[in-house]
């Protein structure tokens, strides 16, 4: 197992949005995640994420990370300096939390998640004036290699990974040099989340409509970006998505249906087919009968 | 002391958000021990004064002399400068490397004039650098003739001191006048200028970054005036104000009518920190001539909850974040700096600045 989430409560401004929602995800798996819109798809990413005003109200959320960690509040800040330098590699007895020992999602940080290998591709990326592609992807893979005890890349090994990874994403590596997501079509946000997901290699990613707003091309080459960054025996994916034509690339092992807060069905890939056919509605009610 | 005491409590909307009360209390402060001089290594003419006073074994003037000027204003601040000073005459065609000047104070109060002339196509770039206590008090005389060029820098950095600078600045035909100021941590600070755009095709710029906190008051109070035909200037100010400090930008353009074919543009932008803060905007245009293109713009905002969010899912800890954000939001504005040296320094400066308010 690798993420667990247990009879989870959440709400915004007062208003209950995740209403009991419990989903078990194994290293290795792809979960695909569907339905109608305003079900709390985004919300749950958000959740998971720990976006300021997502109030956990009951449940929990717990996540086994394969990745080391470093212990005490340094997180993010440590130096690097000469007499670091001698220090042996960071395992289980420099950190905080061993290798293969579950964490408790919600009590970190931000930042933390990430830095445990929690990815949140957003379905609505943030354009951020003023700020590089290329400075803020390295400042993102520096804080996180730093908060698990790894050295930081160099400007030059890091241009390096992120030219590498925008030329398999199909994305212009011109376009690593302006202003986070600013003047990105949508298509091109999503490919920029893909790289930046391909660059930071997490253990755990949660993409939200990461399909949207990509034409037919694109959608191949993010799926294949997915598969490649995400499908491995140590890692796991929670797919939201609309629509079945992502799954058509990436293929799901278990497909859930999210409506009103809740998990209402689980199954296998075929069950994306019967929403697709069906409707939400139908295949919700179902539930209820 | 004595000048303090006989300050005349200047009033009108020139000085509505002056801590003049905070000046004269700067002022009174006994003397201490002289701070760290923070210098760049720029290759050219070197002048440090010490309250005001020349420190001869510290300086490398160059072409710059220091001598008696009397230099006739009816500014209230600028008028108490008087006596030796420094200037900078530049005959015609004549270049300069950039001429740093750094002035430090121990405390009290200190007055220094200065006047620059640059000839036809004389090009020159001063920086200069303001460092320690008590009340540091500037006036300044730019006289550029036809298509001669000035490029200043002026940072003032740490300390519990008082800055208040008055720029008068004439600019001639096809002449370019651009100064970029950064006030990074000192407890008040006054920008005052008034630039006139004399000659046809004169192009003026005036900008910077206010940078508060804790209890500190920050102003700036820049007129450009376009008073020949085609002329441009900009304003591009911003203001980043945390805890309880007070940070105002007032920046006025006008045109004179007969200046036909004015381009002026003011960008005013203030970013609180807290919400305990308080970020002032005056954006004026006081236009008399009808063919003119004059855009201003003035806002005050909050970091970017969302913004904040997507850099900390990527693993950024938050004052990381909030650092980026800001250093963001002041960039256009030190950007304007030419000389790459400079323009490093003050980017430090607002660096070092962030991670101690932050
Ligand atoms: N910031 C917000 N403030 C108030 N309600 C919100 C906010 N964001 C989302 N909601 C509400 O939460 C519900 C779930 O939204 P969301 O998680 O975005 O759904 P989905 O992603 O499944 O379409 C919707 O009813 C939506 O209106
Ligand atoms: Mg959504």
């Amino acid at each position: 197992m690798m993420l667990k989430i247990e009879n989870l409560h959440a709400e915004i401004d007062g208003k209950p949005i995740l209403k009991g929602l419990s989903l078990t995800v194994n290293a290795g798996e792809v979960h695909a995640i569907m339905g109608p819109n305003g079900a709390g798809k985004s919300t749950l990413g958000y959740v998971l994420g720990g976006r300021p005003g997502y109030e956990v109200t009951d449940g929990s959320v717990h996540f086994l990370s394969p990745l080391p960690s470093r212990e005490g509040p340094g997180v993010g800040g440590e130096t690097h300096d000469g007499s670091s330098k001698n220090r042996p590699t960071p395992g289980p007895s420099l950190s905080g939390r061993g290798e293969g020992e579950w964490i408790d999602l919600l009590a970190l940080e931000p930042h933390e998640r990430a830095a445990a290998g929690v990815f949140l591709g957003f379905q609505y990326p943030v354009e951020i004036p003023g700020v590089s592609n290329v400075q803020f992807l390295r400042e993102s893979l520096n804080a996180q290699r730093s908060a698990r005890g790894e050295k930081p890349l160099s400007g030059a090994e890091f241009l390096k990974l992120a030219r590498g990874e925008a030329d398999k994403l199909g994305m212009d590596a011109e376009m690593l040099k302006r202003p986070v997501n600013v003047g990105f079509s949508g298509g091109e946000k999503k490919r920029n989340e893909m790289v930046q997901m391909g660059i930071i290699d997490p253990a755990f990613a949660i993409l939200d409509e990461t399909d949207s707003g990509l034409d037919i091309d694109a959608l191949r080459i993010v799926g294949d970006g997915i598969n490649r960054i995400m499908r491995a025996h140590t890692k796991a994916v929670l797919l939201i998505t609309h629509y079945q034509r992502l799954l058509d690339y990436v293929k799901p092992d278990v497909v859930h249906v999210l409506a009103d807060g809740r998990i209402t069905r689980s199954g296998g890939p075929e069950l994306a087919h019967e929403l697709e056919r069906e409707g939400y509605g139908a295949v919700a009610e179902e539930q209820m009968a | 002391m004595a000048d303090v005491l006989e300050l005349p409590a200047p009033r009108g909307e020139a000085w509505r958000w002056s801590a003049l009360d905070r000046l004269r209390a700067v002022a009174a402060s006994p003397a201490g021990a002289p701070p760290a001089v923070p210098l760049l290594d720029l290759g050219g003419a070197r002048l440090v004064f010490v309250d005001g006073v020349l420190d001869e074994a510290a300086s490398t003037p160059g072409r710059v002399s220091v001598s008696s000027l009397s230099l006739a204003t009816d500014h209230p601040l600028g008028r108490q400068a008087t006596g030796t000073g420094w200037s900078l005459t530049l005959d015609a065609a004549q270049a300069e490397t950039p001429i740093e000047i750094v002035h430090v104070a121990t405390g009290g109060a200190n007055h220094l004039p200065a006047r620059i002339v640059l000839g036809e196509d004389a090009v020159a770039s001063v920086v200069e650098t303001f460092v320690g206590p008590g009340w540091t008090n500037r006036l300044l005389q730019v006289e550029l003739a036809r298509s001669a060029r000035l490029q200043r820098a002026v940072r003032v950095l740490g300390g519990d001191g008082f800055v208040t600078t008055r720029d008068e600045v004439q600019v001639g035909q096809g002449g370019s006048y651009v100064a970029c100021a950064l006030a990074a941590g000192c407890s008040g600070v006054r920008f005052d200028a008034a630039i006139t755009l004399g000659g046809d095709e004169a192009y003026g710029e005036m900008g910077g970054v206010l940078l508060t906190r804790e209890e500190e008051r920050h102003e700036c109070a820049v007129r450009v005036r376009h008073a020949a035909p085609n002329g441009q200037s900009h304003q591009t100010w911003r203001a980043v104000a945390a805890d309880t400090s007070v940070a105002s930008l007032a920046a006025a353009v006008e045109v004179a009518r007969h200046a036909q074919k004015t381009d002026g543009e003011q960008s005013l932008r203030g970013l609180l920190l807290q919400r305990t803060a308080t970020v002032n905007l005056k954006p004026e245009l006081e236009i008399f001539a009808d063919d003119v293109k004059c855009a201003h713009g003035a806002t005050v905002g909050e970091l970017d909850a969302r913004a904040l969010f997507y850099l900390a899912s990527r693993g950024i800890a938050p004052a990381r974040a909030k650092a980026l954000l800001t250093r963001a939001f002041v960039a256009d504005a030190l950007d304007r700096i030419g000389n790459e040296t400079i323009r490093d320094a003050f980017a430090e400066d607002a660096d070092r600045w962030l991670e101690q308010a932050l």
